[in-house]
């Protein structure tokens, strides 16, 4: 009997050390937890603001703060946490109101009305699990903003699978936004209008349906090519409908007579588009590691939708590696895009048509961007922030400018830590 | 464009059957090299989604979530 106590605890650990040989070494997908801010502010001016119906200043800014909390649950689970807010003040949209008594109406002047700015905050969760050897991925995300005129709701999942020893991937991905406005007409639309205009009487119907939803269903396939090379293709197929009109977007007709408030030309109508767009962009990437102290990243995306934009964009970016810490990224990008079928400078519409904006975004224009960025690397995480060690800091900046005269800035500054 | 997908569809084809080992991946595990948009440009891509006609197969937003595009 004694024998057995002696020879059991032998057996047993016997039995282990087999179970230990037997199983493979599992890498965890996530070492350990991430905590990633990023800044950005974002300033553009231009003559061609759509709520003033294609001519009026276009000034705004904004400033968004974002907070990704990375945690690994498990070797094999990731959740994914991420949420901020964006703050905006724009001078065309303050023109809903232009009469605000300070001064006369004018659209190419800001008014100081109360939707003069606005505030998003979003959150979105997301939940990942990857097979034991690695060569599948499931993911699971939901996503929730809300801002004075817009409420989304919105959710998704995707699988990606690898093979080929990891060289191929495929991954096929859906998203369904629920979306609904809070619809927001120019004041002399409205209701209740006490401004008085001799002969103003616009046949004006607001929107029935404020509802918009969005569902998308995207194929990715990347390749090595060779050790240096690797390219990805996405193809994406989205349909929206509903209200997909921005109801404060003032259109003048060509064939109503003119009325003017003050300096300020009053709304023959709001645009007025179709209730479903299909759009189908294709991308494609492709990244060439020159050398240690190099590397090209390019990307091509070609665009078709239904409302008849068709639109190419070619960006390419240089990292180049000054030293084991810092990184410096000079990148170009170039956009161009037909017109949408059912855009009009102000005036050029009738209101005999069904369709019809003034908004420029949707105008046939090329857009050139520059930029520039900076990437301080701590190998070791040597700065420590109570249980936060310092990963990454990046700068960024980048010069937009289009055909249509509005250009833009935007700085980013992100910082990435692990968390002990 | 038909041909640009054409050509760029046997490009990947033809290259499917290389097989770089793992051992072998130390340039294409470089952070510069993956495939997709670094977090520090989101919000690049998210105010071109607002300002151009096009968006999607990018990694942004293709349509919905904001009153844009």
């Amino acid at each position: 009997m004694s024998n057995i106590f002696k020879v059991l605890p032998l057996l047993l650990c016997a039995i282990l050390s087999a179970q230990n040989q037997n199983s493979t070494y599992k890498k965890r997908v996530l070492e350990t937890g991430e905590l990633e801010t990023l800044f950005s502010y974002y300033s553009q001016d231009g003559p061609n603001a759509a709520v003033t119906g294609g001519e009026g200043t276009e000034e705004l800014t904004d400033a968004t703060s974002t907070l990704v909390l990375r945690m690994p649950l498990n070797d094999d689970d990731v959740l994914t946490i991420d949420a901020g807010f964006s703050a905006y003040t724009s001078a065309s949209s303050s023109n809903l109101n232009p009469f605000d008594g300070n001064g006369p109406a004018d659209a190419f002047d800001a008014s100081t009305g109360a939707s003069r700015s606005d505030l998003l905050a979003y959150f979105s969760p997301a939940y990942s699990h990857s097979s034991d050897d690695r060569n599948q991925i499931w993911s699971a995300n939901a996503y929730v903003s809300a801002e004075y005129d817009y409420f989304s709701l919105g959710f998704g999942g995707s699988y990606s699978r690898l093979f080929n020893e990891k060289n191929t991937e495929l991954t096929l991905a859906a998203q369904v936004y629920l979306d609904s406005w809070n619809s927001q007409y120019p004041i002399e639309l409205r209701g209740g209008f006490t401004g008085s205009a001799p002969g103003y009487n616009p046949n004006f119907t607001p929107f029935e349906n404020e509802g918009r939803n969005s569902y998308s269903l995207s194929l990715g396939f990347s390749q090595i090519l060779s050790k240096r090379l690797q390219a990805s293709m996405v193809l994406d197929l989205v349909v929206q409908e509903g209200l997909l009109s921005t109801p404060f977007q003032r259109v003048y007709f060509g064939d109503i007579p003119d009325f003017f408030l003050e300096n300020f030309q009053l709304a023959d109508d709001i645009e007025r588009l179709p209730e479903s767009r299909l759009k189908i962009p294709l991308g494609l990437r492709l990244n060439y590691f020159l050398n240690e102290f190099a590397v090209l990243r390019t990307y091509y995306r070609f665009y078709y939708d239904d409302w008849g934009i068709r639109s190419h964009t070619a960006h390419l970016e240089i990292p180049l590696k000054l030293s084991d810490k810092f990184t410096l990224y000079p990148n170009y990008r170039f956009y161009s895009q037909t017109s949408a079928d059912y855009f009009f400078e102000k005036e050029q519409a009738l209101s005999t048509f069904d369709f019809y904006t003034s908004d420029f975004d949707l105008s046939e224009y090329t857009a050139n961007q520059y930029g520039i960025g900076i990437r301080y690397k701590d190998i070791f995480t040597a700065t420590r922030f109570l249980v936060f060690g310092l990963k990454t800091i990046d700068l960024r900046f980048s010069y937009y400018d289009r055909s249509t005269q509005l250009d833009a800035t935007i700085i980013t500054i992100g910082t990435s830590f692990v968390i002990d | 464009m038909n041909k640009l997908f054409f050509l760029v569809t046997i490009l990947f084809m033809t290259s499917s059957c290389v097989a770089v080992k793992e051992y072998d991946k130390v340039y294409l595990n470089d952070e510069e090299m993956v495939l997709s948009f670094k977090s520090s440009e989101r919000f690049e891509t998210n105010f071109q989604v607002y300002r151009e006609g096009a968006s999607g197969a990018n990694g942004g937003k293709s349509g919905g979530g904001c009153g844009c595009n």
